[in-house]
């Protein structure tokens, strides 16, 4: 069977993947997106917690980690499209910034 | 040791194909069935030309399905759009896997299991595949690339997330009777009593909100056909619009066969063998639905989204407490 | 190697390499369809570490109503390609940085036993055990997690109801 730190790894890697995509895209679907994958990574890490120690307290956590992801991805992507309906995107950065960033990054992606 | 894990995998290889032969078999001639009987109901003749009352029709349109062009629409985006119709089929198809189609069959001393997988959670297996069905439809709206099928396709995903609640919660009374959320237990829970006469109200918004999800009239809304062309399915052709369509009518009898196994008592029955008991159950379901099909009109949409959270929903919740009341008590 | 470790280390690909897939890509639609798989992935993983009922839920409640949520708006205000750009790639260190440094610091919380350390063993939770432990032990926190939606659900509703006057404020 599995030790416990692998499945720790992979936990480790998915919350780091999810940081990344929150911190460097710049579309506030995505960085939602990026906040699931970490919340998810949680869980994981959570469950094969709960199997190392033979206690279901574990699994518990992962179902209130499930109720705050759904609760949080509601209320965020209500929040998008109102934003998104008043400005027209959904770029976290404010206008003038945008133009600034958009400028610093010829050449970038 | 390794002979018993062959065998098992060979009894499993079989079950599988004999499932998935029997299911798709069905598909075809439910497809024949609603046709024949839809138009009695609206006195025609129905298919009468392929072979004796038009029997080898499924397979005529078979053929016609297979040979004719297969296209993708400009613009399309390719990939999803070819991933779409296979997620329906296969997401239906899956949901058999936990269905127990017969008691335990005893076969030269070993005891053989009458379903694919006996899953302890196998209630939740079936509403994560019916969940996922929702791609199926979303994604094919989406990626034909056509406003037409957008519309179908996001009215298809609203309407069965709206109706998979309704369907969750009208089936949790009867794991509260049955105290498990494997199949095999909920058959073998209704020993004496099938669910439905404990549990009528369960019953009718299993079978409304099931109807809901299989997405035909009166809730075929994600592709009403005089709004919306054919809705989420209106650029495909060929044999992926075909995977569209067995999709459909294998949903139908997984829904004959769920109605069965929750409320109708699953396999059981006097006089003759399981299997065939639980198929004229199938039938039944299907028959009604059909005959719904032929009997009324077409739901509006704010009519559609009311009936679902506003009766549907309530109404589970009070049943929910309801037995969980009675269970205490009695 | 069993073939439970087998699976279990297969399953990680997977899931790795979706979610890797899934944090890099430009096209929004494609970016969820990754993560659907990756959820997939995740879940198979649960039931594999014995915990069968989160599996089930995770598919219904991740893949089957979050990821459909996503890909609803995402078909609803049609903005899968425009507008997604990520940060030019100079501002892309501090990203790295704090991803690369939280990374580093699991790792050698854990390195010690990285290579050579017992198995678990294996167990599983039925879900009828499960769901006691839950409502006996962790009552409060089930009652919390209730509220918790009935805010949500009520805080959804009013902001989508002043979205509403909004748009007719705005309609030409």
């Amino acid at each position: 069977m599995v030790p416990f730190s692998h499945s720790l790894l992979v936990a480790a890697l998915l919350f780091g993947m999810g940081l990344f995509c929150l911190l460097t895209r710049r579309n506030l679907i995505m960085m939602l997106l990026g906040i699931e994958v970490m919340l998810n990574a949680g869980a994981l890490a959570f469950v094969a917690a709960s199997l190392h120690w033979q206690q279901m307290d574990g699994q518990a956590m992962v179902l209130f980690i499930l109720t705050v992801a759904a609760t949080e991805v509601s209320v965020g992507l209500a929040l998008i499209v109102a934003l998104y309906r008043r400005t027209g995107s959904v770029d976290p950065d404010p206008p003038a910034d945008r133009q600034l960033a958009a400028q610093a990054g010829e050449g970038g992606v | 040791m390794v002979l018993d894990w062959l065998l098992g995998m060979i009894v499993l290889l079989v079950k599988l194909g004999l499932i998935l032969g029997a299911l798709l078999f069905g598909a075809a001639y439910l497809v024949w069935a609603e046709r024949k009987f839809l138009a009695r109901l609206q006195i025609r003749l129905g298919p009468n030309r392929a072979g004796k009352f038009g029997l080898l029709q499924p397979i005529a349109d078979a053929m016609k399905m297979l040979t004719k062009e297969d296209l993708v629409p400009d613009g399309a985006d390719t990939f999803v759009f070819k991933l779409a119709p296979v997620v329906v089929a296969v997401t239906a198809m899956l949901m058999f896997a936990v269905v127990p189609v017969a008691p335990d069959l005893v076969l030269f001393g070993r005891s053989i299991p009458m379903v694919i997988a006996d899953l302890n959670v196998g209630l939740l297996f079936i509403f994560a595949l019916s969940s996922l069905g929702v791609y199926g439809v979303a994604l094919g709206g989406w990626a034909s690339n056509s406003k037409f099928a957008l519309l179908g396709g996001i009215r298809g995903a609203a309407q069965m997330i709206s109706y998979e609640l309704a369907l969750g919660l009208s089936l949790v009374p009867v794991v509260m009777l049955a105290g498990s959320m494997s199949l095999t237990e909920i058959v073998a829970a209704q020993e004496r009593v099938p669910f439905i006469i404990l549990q009528p109200i369960s019953f009718a918004i299993f079978v409304i909100s099931a109807m809901a999800e299989s997405k035909r009239i009166p809730f075929d809304l994600p592709e009403a056909e005089n709004e919306l062309g054919a809705g989420f399915h209106t650029e495909y052709s060929g044999m992926r619009f075909g995977l569209f369509f067995i999709g459909e009518y294998v949903h139908i009898q997984v829904l004959g066969a769920l109605t069965a196994v929750f409320f109708l008592g699953g396999w059981r029955g006097p006089l003759l063998p399981p299997v065939i008991w639980l198929v004229l159950k199938i039938i039944f379901v299907a028959l009604i639905m059909i005959w719904i099909r032929g009997t009324l009109p077409r739901l509006r949409y704010d009519q559609l989204m009311a009936l679902g959270w506003k009766v549907l929903i309530p109404a589970a919740l009070v049943n929910i407490v309801l037995t969980g009341v009675l269970i205490l008590l009695v | 190697m069993t073939v439970y470790s087998l699976l279990f280390y297969l399953l990680s690909l997977l899931t790795l390499a979706a979610t890797a897939m899934a944090v890099t890509r430009r096209h929004m639609v494609h970016a969820v369809l990754y993560l659907v798989l990756s959820f997939f992935g995740t879940a198979l993983l649960f039931y594999l570490l014995g915990a069968p009922l989160l599996a089930a839920l995770e598919v219904i409640i991740y893949a089957g109503a979050i990821m459909v949520l996503f890909l609803f708006i995402i078909m609803m205000i049609r903005v899968e390609k425009e507008d997604d750009r990520f940060f030019p790639f100079l501002q892309w260190w501090p990203a790295l940085l704090i991803s690369g440094g939280f990374l580093a610091g699991l790792l050698a919380l854990s390195r010690e036993d990285l290579v050579r350390q017992p198995g678990m063993t294996v167990a599983q939770a039925l879900p009828q055990v499960f769901g006691i432990h839950l409502f006996r032990d962790h009552w409060l926190a089930i009652e919390i997690a209730s509220l918790l939606l009935l805010i949500a659900l009520v805080g959804v509703l009013h902001l989508s109801r002043r979205r509403r006057a909004d748009a007719i404020e705005e309609a030409p």
